[in-house]
């Protein structure tokens, strides 16, 4: 018999991290058309990140350390290459997967394919409602939020943040203003890189970390996406905790090597029917 | 306009290749087309060594060209062409696993053709609903889906060690070069053919401007339709190919998204649209990666190389190294037509 409340703490927990895979591609999608297929890539640079510099500081160095590290690898990747393609979609599209394989070569070359596992952010366990749940998904569950609150007034409050709204909502009507879009592009991807990095060190902690992960991640982030709608946070937060809680009823009742399977169905069957998404775009209308 | 037109008419007939390019190809062109050719089918004899490694890349050619007779045209990005050549491939390696292990080679074939035709028209389906990212995710997703359920239902499949026992074709290589390299060049010739009658170009057309297309009384779905089944045919023929070609079937070489994108790199660094740039492309990507990369760099740290060579490629000639060749021969001949 599987608890409930297992289900409702352990399916809220992975929700959360989902919530932040998705959100960085939602970003630039919304905002600049532009389909990253690299951000698996820079979600797994996030794992990694930590990983590495896991390796001669505490946790919550290396954990401000994948952040950041990713955030940058995502600005070089917009400077130095989407920023001369992203007029052609295909190319954009063929060149940012292109980019995640390198990533997954260059990793598979330094640590093997061989799953590793990260030291968690927090140690420890404590019991909830007779559940004992690991502080770090706590934490993770948490920090979040308080994210995806932080995003959430970066975009409406700030003045870089209401650029980046309205560059998304035309780029023209934005230059007109003074916009500066190339800075605000940067910004947008430096954010979106980021969240990947923040995403990459709990998903790399709660799943595995390895040099293919980022297929899974970049497929969950499209997927959110899609079923949430296009460039709408509130849409792929509420799709992430749909698509977190579809698999851990998923593990919990059909088999843990079903994960996946049934977000997967459950997209095909939104895209063809609903193929805008749950919620349409609030970037734009 | 008219009069070059008939030109070309007259011209066809006896200049078939002419029309490759909706231009006469001048001698250059056809001069590298003669060339290429004759390098191609005498490899075994000037470099027995590098036998398996195009009588391999003969199958990818045959990969690359499918995917360009759908996706290279209509801009209908498939990310999960793997779904499709894996698919046969798998088929012919589950009926002789788990059916019957000397089933005949006659029967596995068309029946792996067959599964990756059905599965290519359950592609087409979306496609005519969905445009541009949708229809790559969908396509990405499927071969996520079919990789899970590999593993999944390991107790057919043998899983991550794939099953082993579908027949060799041949261990000579040169014999296996050849059975690779006839097919692969048929279908690369009647793709081609496709690509520049008029189906080719209202596919083309769809790539472009998909409601003018509409607009212009064509029905799109129909010419979708038969563009995915252009595509799926081939397709089933190169997986199972490649099954007879390794022996052993398993996820990792048939069916991993990795090989998706592979093809769709190879068709990218040819010249999306071409047919012939696809052909090159794989050559040229297949020869860099198992055989140049391999010797200087080792088998891990080829990849890197390769996929870098690949990126700068896309980002340096977006059409493609096989057009912007023939664009050179062209204005070699003194031609302007571009």
């Amino acid at each position: 018999m599987v608890d409930v409340l297992t289900i409702l703490v352990t399916g809220a927990m992975i929700s959360s991290v989902y919530a932040l895979i998705a959100i960085g591609f939602s970003l630039i999608y919304g905002v600049r058309g532009v389909i990253n297929l690299s951000h698996g890539a820079l979600i797994m640079i996030g794992a990694f990140g930590y990983l590495i510099i896991n390796g001669v500081a505490p946790e919550w160095v290396a954990f401000i350390g994948a952040i950041a590290v990713a955030g940058l690898a995502s600005l070089v990747l917009y400077l130095g290459l989407v920023r001369y393609t992203e007029h052609d979609v295909v190319i954009t599209f063929l060149a940012t997967v292109v980019v995640a394989l390198i990533v997954q070569q260059l990793l598979t070359l330094q640590f093997s394919l061989a799953p590793r596992s990260l030291s968690p952010l927090v140690p420890g366990g404590i019991p909830v409602a007779g559940t004992r749940v690991r502080v770090y998904q706590i934490v993770a569950f948490v920090l979040s939020w308080v994210a995806l609150g932080l995003l959430y007034l970066f975009v409406r409050r700030t003045k870089l943040g209401r650029s980046i709204l309205a560059t998304s909502m035309s780029e023209k009507g934005a230059k007109l203003n003074g916009v500066n879009v190339l800075y605000v592009n940067a910004a947008t991807w430096l954010v979106a890189g980021a969240f990947a990095g923040f995403a990459g060190v709990f998903l790399g902690s709660l799943q595995s970390t390895s040099p293919t992960m980022w297929v899974n991640a970049l497929g969950l982030a499209f997927i959110i996406v899609t079923i949430g709608g296009v460039g709408s946070i509130k849409g792929t937060i509420i799709a992430a905790y749909l698509i977190g809680f579809l698999e851990t009823l998923t593990v919990s009742f059909v088999g843990a090597e079903w994960r996946g399977m049934f977000a997967l169905l459950l997209l095909i069957g939104i895209i063809i029917a609903r193929p805008q998404g749950l919620f349409g775009r609030e970037f734009i209308e | 306009m008219s009069e070059s037109v008939t030109a070309v008419e007259e011209e066809s007939s006896e200049n078939v290749l002419g029309r490759v390019f909706n231009a006469e190809a001048n001698r250059y062109q056809m001069g590298f087309l003669a060339v290429a050719f004759l390098g191609l089918i005498t490899v075994p004899m000037w470099n027995p060594g590098w036998t398996y490694v195009f009588a391999f890349a003969n199958i990818w050619v045959i990969f690359a060209v499918s995917w360009d007779i759908i996706s290279g045209h209509t801009n209908y990005i498939s990310f999960g062409h793997s779904f499709l050549s894996g698919l046969a491939a798998y088929t012919t390696a589950l009926l002789t696993f788990n059916v019957d292990p000397n089933m005949s080679i006659y029967i596995t074939f068309p029946v792996s053709v067959a599964v990756a035709v059905v599965a290519g028209l359950a592609f087409a389906l979306p496609s005519l609903r969905l445009s541009g990212p949708y229809f790559s995710l969908l396509t990405f997703v499927s071969v996520l889906i079919a990789t899970k359920a590999v593993y999944i239902f390991s107790g057919y499949t043998n899983g991550e060690m794939g099953i082993s026992t579908v027949s060799v074709l041949t261990f000579d290589n040169t014999e296996m070069f050849y059975l690779t390299l006839v097919p692969a060049l048929l279908i690369a010739a009647i793709l081609l053919y496709i690509s520049r009658s008029n189906v080719g170009l209202v596919l083309k057309a769809i790539g472009q401007n998909e409601r003018a297309v509409e607009s212009a009384g064509l029905d799109t779905t129909r010419f979708k339709l038969w563009g995915f089944i252009y595509s799926a045919i081939p397709m089933g023929v190169g997986g199972a190919l490649l099954a007879h070609f390794f022996g052993n079937v398993e996820p990792i070489a048939f069916l991993i998204v990795d090989r998706s994108i592979e093809m769709i790199a190879i068709a990218a660094v040819g010249g999306m649209g071409t047919i012939l740039g696809p052909v090159g492309g794989a050559y040229l990507l297949i020869f860099l990666r198992d055989e140049l990369f391999r010797a200087f760099l080792g088998p891990n740290a080829r990849w890197v190389a390769l996929w870098s060579v690949v990126l700068i490629l896309l980002v340096t000639s977006p059409d493609g190294l096989f057009t912007r060749f023939w664009r050179l021969l062209d204005r070699l001949g003194g031609g302007g037509s571009e």
